[in-house]
């Protein structure tokens, strides 16, 4: 588990900041290719990792991070303010969906000088919203632009992969591949092995087989 | 200078509010736990106005604050009024002249090392607590969290109220201290106003001359424009 000397040890006083980067990939064949912008929640540019985070980026909120001890896929979300109106060309006019967003989390020593920081968050923008709250009542009328990530582990979840086993799939990666030139004959067929090939195992044999496969099953989820 | 600095000038309430962001946490056995976000920590200012405001001399403050509206800031200082001179007083002992020469040699975090100190005995107090310095030109005023005296070094540390929120270079840069320092604010909720009767006068003939007075609907509320600090 990570260790954060700036919080443990019972600390009275934990004194944190919150940034974020933003790494847009303007080209899917030139990864190198990227604009990166950075929001913060301090009250000066810092510098974690080579990367400068300016403090004037408009960040609102950071959601909530889900913390477990295994891999969990936990969404989170950011709230910019979209008065500024870099943050909304940001969400309108770049390839914003598909973005990777990592959240730092920054700890200060009782001088505000940055001490330590751990990292909180990895993932890929899922969506975005830019919400208008006009209150004529009250005269005001504010923007906000609420960017959506889902970490790395549901993104990869939701992704289709493999070969589907026909020889189209199949010969993507080897054009003279036949392993699947046959699949067709035997498609939509259950096999009792041993016995020629029928549309159903319908047999006594296979019955009672599936039978006790079907109880052996049972028995040990009842008795785990 | 007008509008925000009329507000100032004519207020008979202020209250100020420089808290910082928190969260304060007791857990089940009474135990606080407390974080902190180093904010740029702005001033708030809460001013109460009278309400026994001409009509016909307060239509210039009307207009000003109209204009204004809520999203214009304003340098104000306490220094305007001679009335308002022990607000904010500076409570050190240097002199101007001696003030005049401090510069900052560095300003990291809240940490406030100045230097060009002048020749005056060790156990001076350069600043009490919650002596308000300005740095050069930037109208962002901090205050001295504790007493100050001059010692024996080159240079003093002053641990101020908030860090260091100023965007540039201070380096060098001279000081104003006391009610001589400025604010840049402007005021989120700027309150509106309205005319009840009251306020006629008596003409040289004798004559009743309409007026009324000015009524705000809430007190003023400044917040220190901390985004071109």
């Amino acid at each position: 588990m990570e260790n954060i000397p700036a919080v443990a040890g019972n600390k009275p006083l934990v004194i944190n900041a919150e940034f974020i980067k933003l790494t847009i990939y303007n080209d899917v064949g030139n990864s190198a290719n990227t604009n990166v912008y950075t929001f913060s929640s301090a009250y000066k540019s810092e510098t974690i990792d080579g990367q400068a985070y300016t403090p004037l980026g408009g960040l609102l909120a950071v959601g909530v991070q889900q913390r477990d001890i295994r891999a969990t896929s936990a969404d989170t979300s950011i709230t910019l303010s979209g008065i500024d109106g870099n943050n909304i060309y940001i969400a309108l006019a770049t390839k914003l969906k598909g973005s990777k967003i990592e959240i730092t989390r920054g700890f200060y020593d009782n001088n505000y000088i940055l001490s330590n920081t751990a990292h909180r968050f990895t993932g890929i923008v899922t969506s975005y919203n830019i919400g208008e709250d006009l209150a004529l009542a009250d005269d005001t009328d504010n923007f906000t632009v609420t960017v959506n990530a889902s970490s790395f582990k549901a993104v990869l979840e939701n992704r289709i992969a493999g070969r589907k086993t026909n020889p189209t799939s199949w010969q993507v990666f080897n054009s003279t591949d036949s392993s699947m030139n046959n699949i067709y004959s035997i498609s939509d067929q259950n096999f009792d092995f041993g016995s020629p090939p029928l549309k159903k195992a319908s047999t006594n044999s296979a019955a009672a087989q599936e039978s006790e496969i079907t109880s052996q099953s049972t028995q040990f989820y009842e008795g785990g | 200078m007008a509008g925000l600095q009329t507000i100032i000038d004519y207020s008979n309430g202020l209250q100020i509010d420089r808290r910082k962001v928190v969260g304060i946490q007791y857990t089940r056995n009474e135990i606080p736990r407390v974080s902190q976000t180093p904010t740029k920590n702005p001033w708030k200012f809460t001013i109460q106005m009278p309400t026994n405001f001409r009509y016909n001399e307060a239509r210039a403050l009307l207009e000003e604050i109209d204009t204004l509206d809520r999203i214009t800031p304003q340098v104000i200082t306490f220094s305007n009024r001679p009335e308002f001179s022990w607000m904010f007083a500076y409570q050190g002992t240097m002199s101007q002249t001696a003030i005049n020469t401090v510069r900052v040699q560095s300003f990291v975090g809240n940490q406030l090392t100045l230097t060009n100190l002048p020749v005056i005995p060790s156990s001076r107090v350069l600043f009490a607590k919650n002596d308000l310095i300005q740095i050069g030109n930037h109208t962002f005023p901090f205050t001295s969290t504790t007493q100050v005296t001059r010692g024996t070094g080159a240079t003093v540390v002053v641990t101020t109220s908030r860090p260091n929120i100023i965007t540039g270079s201070v380096v060098n840069d001279g000081i104003t201290v006391g009610n001589a320092c400025e604010f840049y604010m402007f005021c989120p909720n700027m309150p509106t106003y309205k005319l009840f009767v009251g306020g006629q006068q008596n003409s040289s003939n004798g004559s009743l001359i309409n007026n009324a007075l000015i009524e705000w609907s809430e007190a003023f509320e400044f917040y220190e424009f901390v985004g071109t600090a």
